[in-house]
């Protein structure tokens, strides 16, 4: 067969950027540490504030001291990862269900759209209060605000997903006599995890601001209250480095949702999907 | 008029039923309207004889896809009677496969898995399945391809692939609606070449869409031509060259005479 196979065309591509990686990561470095030095010397030199920008290298001693020295941020940091993880289950669950609900049934679909429109224009943070009257002051709440905050873009993205079927393939599978399940099992619900996981990968970081909302409103363990805690008493290089822990939590949640993508829907990454195709390859049986 | 499968058989006696060239879909005065002024097929009769192929050639907008979808009992027609096996058609059914213009392919399955869609909507598919599965992706020409998924393969591959899939549905009456519309010359040519080498081999009786006349002719034993707005048919076809066919057919003069003779009607209608 004279046609292309793209078999090789993604580890080409790694291969070409190989030459160059070493020294674009070293420019990368550079200029991490032209931006960190910069910024010490502006504190340092007393010209700008050290209560208002703390010096970099203050901010590492404070990270390390809290981290490994004190230690007990870890704690905080569990619970924060907690309320965020439970949150954006609970809230993409719902909000996935009921897209799917709404996708397979028009008349739910045109009940629940004015109540959609409605949560989607009113800025769900100010809910938070109320659901912390609601649930009390435990762990509960939090959880219950990172899922209100998150549940929006797994819904609508799920629904857009649904809905968004290519009308030649339903009409092939009309043609080969599907029942309404087999066309939402195999055709409708994988069509729709492309825009499903990107919803998904929104909700994450949603979650996570909703942890630390709800930690700020009233709590007594979390990332949030550290961070109170800290700015109140005016400890800044402390504040800085719970803003760097939370960046790093922040990225270990994206990391772990791109990795979901790239193993849910390997067809829309070609490395992942030509490995695939020689694993199925090496494991066809017919039995 | 006799189709291939006319040809008399050895021991006819043995098989009365296979005397006469089997009629499997029969129409008569099919009509589809859309609204009431909106009309894409009116009042087209016609049969087809099992193991013929038949060319349905005619402008865009002609209604002849229309009248396949009728046929494959996609869409409900407004009046007329159609069977197929002499059944009337009222829902998609067994007997009739059909393959669009686009390959259709689910992204997230091998060709393979693609080509036993079709059996999943009855069954989990058994070791004859798969092992059938193979076989009809090696005689659409893509051994070695059987595990790429569709984003790795070309244009064409993509419609061998809906082609196996097609054949896996095991139907005997196959609807192609503009199956190789979509790509360029070279590749159409010789996807149409093995189209009637297959459908010869499993002797499926075979409806084409196309508004490509030359290949109408080249494809099939009669023609089918469709005039647009309201999607009549202006008339029927008998094409004589015998089969199989080469590609060199195009160049003859009674070949070309052909496609003046349905450019003429064609233009009559227009």
């Amino acid at each position: 067969m004279s046609t292309t196979f793209e078999t090789t065309l993604p580890e080409q591509a790694v291969q070409e950027k190989g030459e160059t990686r070493a020294t674009r990561i070293g420019k990368h470095i550079a200029l991490f540490l032209v931006v960190i030095g910069a910024w010490e010397c502006v504190s340092a030199f007393g010209w700008v504030d050290q209560l208002i920008l703390p010096r970099p290298s203050a901010i590492a001693v404070s990270l390390v001291n809290l981290a490994f020295i004190q230690g007990n941020v870890w704690w905080h940091f569990g619970v924060t990862l907690y309320e965020a993880l439970a949150g954006f289950v609970i809230g993409s669950a719902i909000g996935i269900a009921l897209a799917i609900a709404a996708g397979l049934n028009e008349s739910f679909r045109r009940y629940i759209s004015p109540y959609i429109v409605a949560i989607q224009v009113t800025p769900r943070i100010a809910l938070a209060p109320i659901v912390i009257a609601w649930l009390g002051f435990g762990i509960g709440p939090k959880i219950g605000i990172a899922a209100l905050i998150c549940f929006f873009p797994p819904f609508i993205n799920t629904l857009t997903g649904l809905l968004n079927v290519d009308e030649d393939a339903l009409e092939m599978f009309h043609s080969l006599g599907a029942k309404k399940s087999q066309i939402f099992w195999r055709l409708m619900l994988p069509n729709a995890m492309p825009i499903i996981m990107a919803g998904l990968k929104t909700a994450i970081s949603l979650a996570l601001i909703g942890a630390i909302v709800g930690e700020f409103i009233s709590a007594s363990e979390g990332m949030g209250v550290l961070m109170q805690r800290y700015t109140f008493s005016l400890n800044m290089a402390s504040s800085f480095a719970v803003l760097v822990m939370l960046t790093v939590m922040g990225y270990i949640l994206f990391v772990l949702t791109e990795a979901a993508d790239n193993w849910l829907v390997f067809w829309r990454h070609d490395a992942r999907m030509v490995a695939l195709s020689k694993k199925k390859a090496r494991n066809w049986r017919v039995d | 008029m006799m189709s291939a499968l006319a040809v008399p058989s050895a021991d006819a006696s043995a098989a009365p039923s296979a005397q006469a060239a089997k009629v499997v879909i029969e129409a008569v005065n099919v009509t589809k309207r859309f609204s009431e002024s909106v009309i894409a097929v009116e009042g087209a009769s016609f049969s087809v004889e099992k193991g013929s192929f038949v060319s349905l050639v005619g402008p865009s907008g002609c209604g002849k896809s229309t009248l396949l979808r009728l046929i494959a009992g996609l869409i409900p027609m407004t009046s007329g009677t159609l069977t197929v096996n002499g059944r009337e058609v009222d829902a998609p059914r067994k007997d009739v496969g059909m393959m669009f213009q686009r390959p259709t392919l689910l992204e997230w399955r091998t060709a393979v898995e693609n080509v036993l869609l079709p059996t999943e909507m009855t069954r989990k598919p058994t070791t004859d399945d798969k092992k059938r599965a193979i076989e009809l992706l090696r005689m659409t020409g893509l051994k070695d391809f059987e595990f790429a998924f569709p984003r790795q393969l070309s244009g064409g591959m993509q419609q061998r692939v809906a082609l196996a899939r097609l054949l896996q549905t095991g139907a005997e009456i196959l609807l192609l609606d503009e199956p190789f519309g979509a790509l360029d010359e070279f590749t159409r040519e010789r996807l149409n070449l093995e189209l009637l080498r297959i459908v010869d081999e499993i002797r499926a009786t075979t409806l084409f869409v196309t508004h490509n006349i030359s290949e109408a002719i080249f494809l099939a034993d009669r023609v089918m031509v469709m005039t647009p707005r309201p999607g009549r048919l202006a008339q029927i076809v008998d094409v004589p060259f015998r089969r199989p066919r080469e590609i060199s057919l195009l160049q003859s003069p009674e070949f070309n005479e052909l496609v003046t003779e349905v450019r003429a009607i064609l233009g009559a209608g227009a």
